[in-house]
């Protein structure tokens, strides 16, 4: 580039993306002429135009899906003292009405609820009392007294006891119970198998990818680092086996090994056993 | 999708949303999640993150709908709310803390590449395009907000610099250095491969 008047200049990129103005443009264009260098810059500049051009943008989440997104995305604003959103996608995943439109109040302002709203609040309150009920008589029985009542005590008083992390952990065991299945089928298949032989389990991986994502973004929150890190295992497993390309002959080997290095298996007994059992 | 917006405007889709009105707020979103999804997936390089960060996004817009300035285009404000999520990403990943677009931190960016090449790295097989894709994560991560907005948004230097609340020269020296890492990928992978783009 000995002589260019350009070489450390953006002159070319301005010029290439049209973003100079018409007297640099000149200039610069009178530069090409004289200057090899920057004419090869151009000219990568078009290669590498060309190049990613051939790399579809991705603009959506894998398969197009977004339900899980809206999901995710109603449960997060759901904070406190905002309203749950409800989408016409996650309204249409759980079969209620999907044209039915949805309430939703920012921190300054709340819509008037609907007997639906209503119905639904009434159910959840009725569910929380019952449960602080339940919750305070266990906590009430003296030890003595539970002893006496055979086995099932110590299961109750423990759960007086139980950690804030509880609720959490006993989901997650019932989700990675479920998952465990697909994970199992992933990592015994032939790994030369054709894609149709292991569709089912791509099929499934695709369907327990959000409430895994859930999963996790609420470990995250509420700091269960074990259950966080074995959610993020299981989500890029499973995302892995339902974005992986049909013609690709090696998807599933890459798959099973994403099982084997993160002892995925192993984990997921262990954080779903402890889930269950309540330790 | 849009559930009957389709002819409101982003103005209005705002306006009442603020207003409490949830079915305007997820036509918003239904409106702009792809836009908001491929800038989040160009910095992230992958559909994990990419969700994280537009997530973010979208509940950011909720808790700032108020604050919404009318005179001002809708895009414009979720670019900016996009580059501060894609950088409270890159924060919480490096948690030794950068402040981007600062001089300091500009110069560093333009010399050191990003930590990691992501987890969808498939510079492989010759493919240049793939080969571009991975050195576009591994760019810092201003030089890669920068290159995405104008190459694959189309957005002039002066709406991007007016969208991320730069100096148009920090804008135009962030694009100059992406390009040229890109450049230097290009013939590397030339070399490598033996072949045109």
């Amino acid at each position: 580039m000995t002589g260019c008047r350009l070489p450390d200049s953006a002159d070319v990129e301005l010029y290439f993306y049209d973003d100079l103005p018409a007297v640099d443009r000149g200039r610069v264009e009178t530069h090409f002429r004289s200057c090899a260098a920057c004419r090869q810059r151009l000219e990568d500049l078009h290669a590498v135009r060309v190049a990613l051009a051939s790399t579809p943008a991705v603009d959506t989440p894998p398969a197009g899906d977004w339900s899980g997104f809206m999901r995710c995305l109603d449960r997060a604003i759901a904070a406190p003292g905002g309203h749950l959103v409800e989408s016409a996608d996650a309204a249409a995943a759980r079969g209620a009405d999907a044209g039915t439109p949805s309430t939703v109040a920012t921190p300054a302002k709340r819509t008037s609820a609907t007997p639906r709203t209503m119905l639904a609040l009434a159910a959840t309150l009725a569910l929380v009392a019952g449960g602080v009920f339940f919750a305070a008589r266990f906590k009430a029985i003296p030890a003595a007294t539970s002893v006496a009542h055979g086995p099932r005590q110590p299961v109750a008083v423990h759960r007086a006891d139980a950690r804030p992390d509880r609720a959490l952990r006993e989901g997650s065991a019932e989700h990675l119970e479920r998952s465990k299945l697909v994970i199992l089928g992933l990592a015994t298949r032939d790994p030369h198998a054709r894609a149709e032989d292991w569709q089912y389990e791509r099929t499934l991986a695709a369907t327990l990818l959000s409430e895994t994502r859930l999963y996790r973004q609420a470990a995250v929150q509420d700091g269960v680092q074990d259950v966080e890190r074995v959610m993020r295992d299981l989500e890029t497993v499973l995302l892995e086996a339902s974005m992986s390309d049909t013609r690709d002959r090696t998807a599933l080997e890459r798959v099973q090994r994403l099982i084997a290095r993160r002892d995925l298996v192993l984990k997921m007994q262990v954080v779903a056993a402890s889930g269950a059992s309540g330790d | 999708m849009d559930g009957g917006f389709r002819a409101t405007t982003d103005s209005d889709l705002v306006a009442r949303a603020a207003a409490g009105d949830g079915a305007a707020f997820h036509a918003l979103v239904e409106r702009h999640r792809a836009l908001v999804y491929r800038l989040a997936y160009q910095f992230a390089g992958n559909h994990h993150d990419a969700e994280d960060i537009a997530q973010d996004v979208f509940i950011k817009v909720y808790r700032s709908l108020d604050r919404f300035r009318y005179d001002a285009q809708l895009t414009s404000w979720l670019y900016r709310i996009v580059m501060n999520a894609c950088i409270d990403h890159k924060r919480r990943q490096s948690p030794a803390g950068w402040a981007p677009f600062t001089e300091e931190a500009e110069l560093q960016m333009e010399n050191t590449p990003a930590d990691d090449p992501g987890p969808e790295d498939r510079a492989y097989g010759g493919q240049i395009g793939d080969v571009l894709q991975c050195e576009i994560a591994r760019l810092p991560p201003g030089q890669r907000l920068v290159f995405t907005m104008r190459h694959y948004e189309g957005l002039k230097l002066s709406e991007i610099a007016g969208s991320l609340g730069l100096a148009e020269g920090t804008v135009k020296r962030q694009l100059h250095a992406a390009v040229h890492r890109l450049r230097a990928a290009l013939i590397s992978a030339r070399v490598t491969t033996g072949g045109g783009a």
